[in-house]
């Protein structure tokens, strides 16, 4: 079954007296479980797309399902709602609130999701991001890896079906964003479905399936997926 | 964790800022805090010290109301006097129950100012029946005698049956009582017979002023009217003396509201600039909190929140401040405001606590409206777009 049924998604926005075509009719069906990663060079349209996937943003046109639901044209409420049940987001520079500890940006998203705060989840996901040890630190006390592993962890709070990242690893260094990567991997062995947008071709093929954006258009894939990295 | 403590803590983030605004609204409520409670602990010593007095009116020489007012509610010294043959005019009008007179002289012993009260203790002791005296008082024709205030028999270790050596010739007096604390600003005085005081400082034949009660306090006007047909003296009642005081006070308040009003708007001039630069640098932040779950009532109320706690901090600490620094508030305020009744200045009541505390944390509702809304309405996309982290 299709998680994600995008069917040429268009998107065009103002900037000043400029029309930006964000997208231009991108399709693309996603299966539960799938782990993706759109590459591209910037302004492809990359964060565009992940935005309306996340319905952070919508589309000027096309058709877009999640789960079976057109959210096309979901007013923000609802939005929220399909935000906080079956969307996991996971930025670059990680947006952490600096006065929470590790444990608290991760349960964050239980504020407003008003559900009752289950510690043994909140460990466990802090046992799979590997931070046990570090739960009671405050942002500044971590490194960068451990930061973004913290996003993850909050992106899993409200078990959502899909995890999207937005430059998951653009600011780490080779050996953290391994890491995070094998994170990532063992998200999608749980089932999770997995959408990484990023400049990094390298990190990108170890995605089951690579989409290639350009000028706003899905284009040929110039790199086949490589054996995902266990 | 809810929204409350999650506002908490953000607040815990931009310490220095988030305490220079506590401090802002601090001092503004301060400020308001202590002008109500000093206009209330004002208005409510000086009707006290006035019914204390327990005098319909008094007659003084022509001159300066003001002078007059100041002369009953410190014992201040007007260097003009009537003739004691004005007391037996005075004395003759029909409706004059009780006319008493009485001399202030104001003399300096070791650099500090003593105030002499001469009277004649019959009459006096039926104007202030409440007068309790340990030792006893002097009758009018004694001589080298005094009562001495409680305040003053205090600060200068005076005891009954003890001699003090008394006015410029340094004439032995010995004290036959100390006057029982009336609260007033009678305590800090010599009381001596009216003769005797006249004899010591030269002042033959002179007061200062007489004190009168008429038969009925409905017919205090008629009778000042008649009083005031003798060339020379002019009659102040007492409702006068506190109209008059309570007029100057009243003025002075008006001019420290509008300033207080001016400090509150600059207050929330200054909130409003805070919390807007505040969450503009947040814009991202908040765009993150949409993205994983926040409505735009949530960041509304975050914002709303973060805000009253600041300000209604900001107004408990005021309070908090006004309390402390109102022993230096009247400190200030007696040595510079007139007429200064004796009792305590500042009088705060819980209203006037959550008055204050309320008008600060509506000041943070109304300012954090606009920053709210403006923080809401921006879409998660917007804001994560936005060039501010």
């Amino acid at each position: 079954m299709n998680i994600i049924e995008a069917s040429d998604l268009t998107k065009v926005y103002r900037r000043g007296s400029e029309l930006v075509h964000a997208l231009n009719g991108v399709s693309l069906f996603v299966k539960a479980g799938d782990f993706i990663s759109i590459v591209g060079p910037s302004g492809s349209g990359k964060t565009a797309f992940l935005n309306l996937i996340g319905c952070l943003d919508h589309p000027t046109s096309g058709t877009l399902k999640l789960n079976g639901i057109d959210v096309t044209a979901l007013d923000e409420r609802r939005r929220v709602l399909i935000r906080r049940e079956s969307i996991g987001f996971i930025f670059q520079q990680f947006f952490l609130i600096p006065t929470l500890s590790a444990r608290e940006n991760i349960l964050l998203p239980l504020t407003f999701s008003k559900k009752p705060v289950d510690q043994s989840r909140a460990d466990e996901i802090l046992e799979l991001v590997g931070l046990s040890h570090r739960k009671d630190h405050l942002p500044h006390e971590l490194s960068g890896g451990e930061m973004q592993r913290v996003a993850i962890g909050r992106s899993l709070i409200n078990d959502p079906k899909i995890i999207l990242a937005d430059e998951p690893t653009g600011n780490l260094d080779s050996e953290n964003a391994d890491q995070v990567y094998r994170i990532f991997r063992d998200l999608v062995n749980r089932g999770y479905t997995l959408i990484i947008v990023t400049h990094n071709t390298e990190l990108a093929c170890k995605a089951s399936r690579v989409v290639h954006l350009r000028d706003g258009m899905i284009v040929e894939p110039k790199l086949e997926p490589t054996t995902p990295m266990l | 964790m809810n929204l409350f403590i999650f506002a908490l803590r953000n607040l815990r983030r931009r310490k220095i800022r988030t305490i220079l605004t506590i401090a802002g609204i601090a001092l503004s409520v301060a400020v308001l805090f202590s002008l109500l409670a000093f206009q209330a602990g004002y208005e409510h010593e000086l009707n006290k010290e006035v019914e204390n007095l327990g005098i319909h009116m008094l007659v003084v020489p022509k001159g300066c109301p003001y002078e007059a007012a100041s002369l009953i509610m410190h014992g201040g010294v007007i260097p003009k006097y009537l003739n004691e043959s004005e007391l037996t005019k005075i004395r003759d009008i029909q409706g004059v129950s009780v006319a008493t007179p009485i001399l202030l002289h104001q003399f300096m012993v070791n650099g500090s100012p003593h105030i002499l009260y001469g009277i004649e203790s019959s009459d006096m002791l039926k104007i202030r029946p409440q007068w309790k005296i340990k030792g006893r008082f002097f009758s009018d024709d004694e001589k080298q005698v005094m009562v001495a205030g409680s305040t003053l028999a205090e600060k200068e270790g005076i005891k009954v049956g003890q001699k003090l050596s008394f006015g410029p010739n340094k004439e032995p007096f010995e004290i036959i009582g100390i006057l029982d604390k009336t609260g007033g600003q009678e305590d800090e005085f010599h009381f001596v017979p009216l003769s005797e005081g006249q004899r010591v400082f030269n002042k033959e034949n002179k007061i200062t002023t007489v004190a009168v009660l008429t038969d009925d306090i409905g017919i205090t006007g008629t009778v000042a009217d008649r009083i005031e047909e003798i060339p020379d003296i002019q009659v102040v009642t007492m409702s006068q003396i506190t109209g008059t005081i309570m007029n100057i006070v009243g003025s002075a308040k008006t001019l420290l509201l509008s300033m207080i009003a001016v400090t509150l708007t600059i207050t929330a001039f200054g909130i409003s600039n805070t919390l807007l630069m505040s969450v503009y640098e947040r814009t991202r932040e908040f765009g993150m909190l949409k993205a994983i779950g926040a409505t735009s009532v949530d960041i509304g109320k975050l914002v709303i929140l973060e805000t009253l706690v600041v300000t209604f901090l900001g107004g408990v600490f005021g309070v908090l401040l006004a309390l402390l620094g109102s022993g230096i508030i009247e400190t200030f305020i007696r040595a510079n405001v007139p007429y200064a009744p004796s009792g305590s200045l500042i009088s705060p009541d819980p209203g006037m606590l959550i008055l204050c505390i309320g008008l600060s944390v509506g000041l943070g509702l109304v300012c954090s409206i606009y920053p709210a809304i403006r923080s809401a309405r921006k879409s998660p996309m917007e804001a994560m777009r936005s060039e501010i982290s």
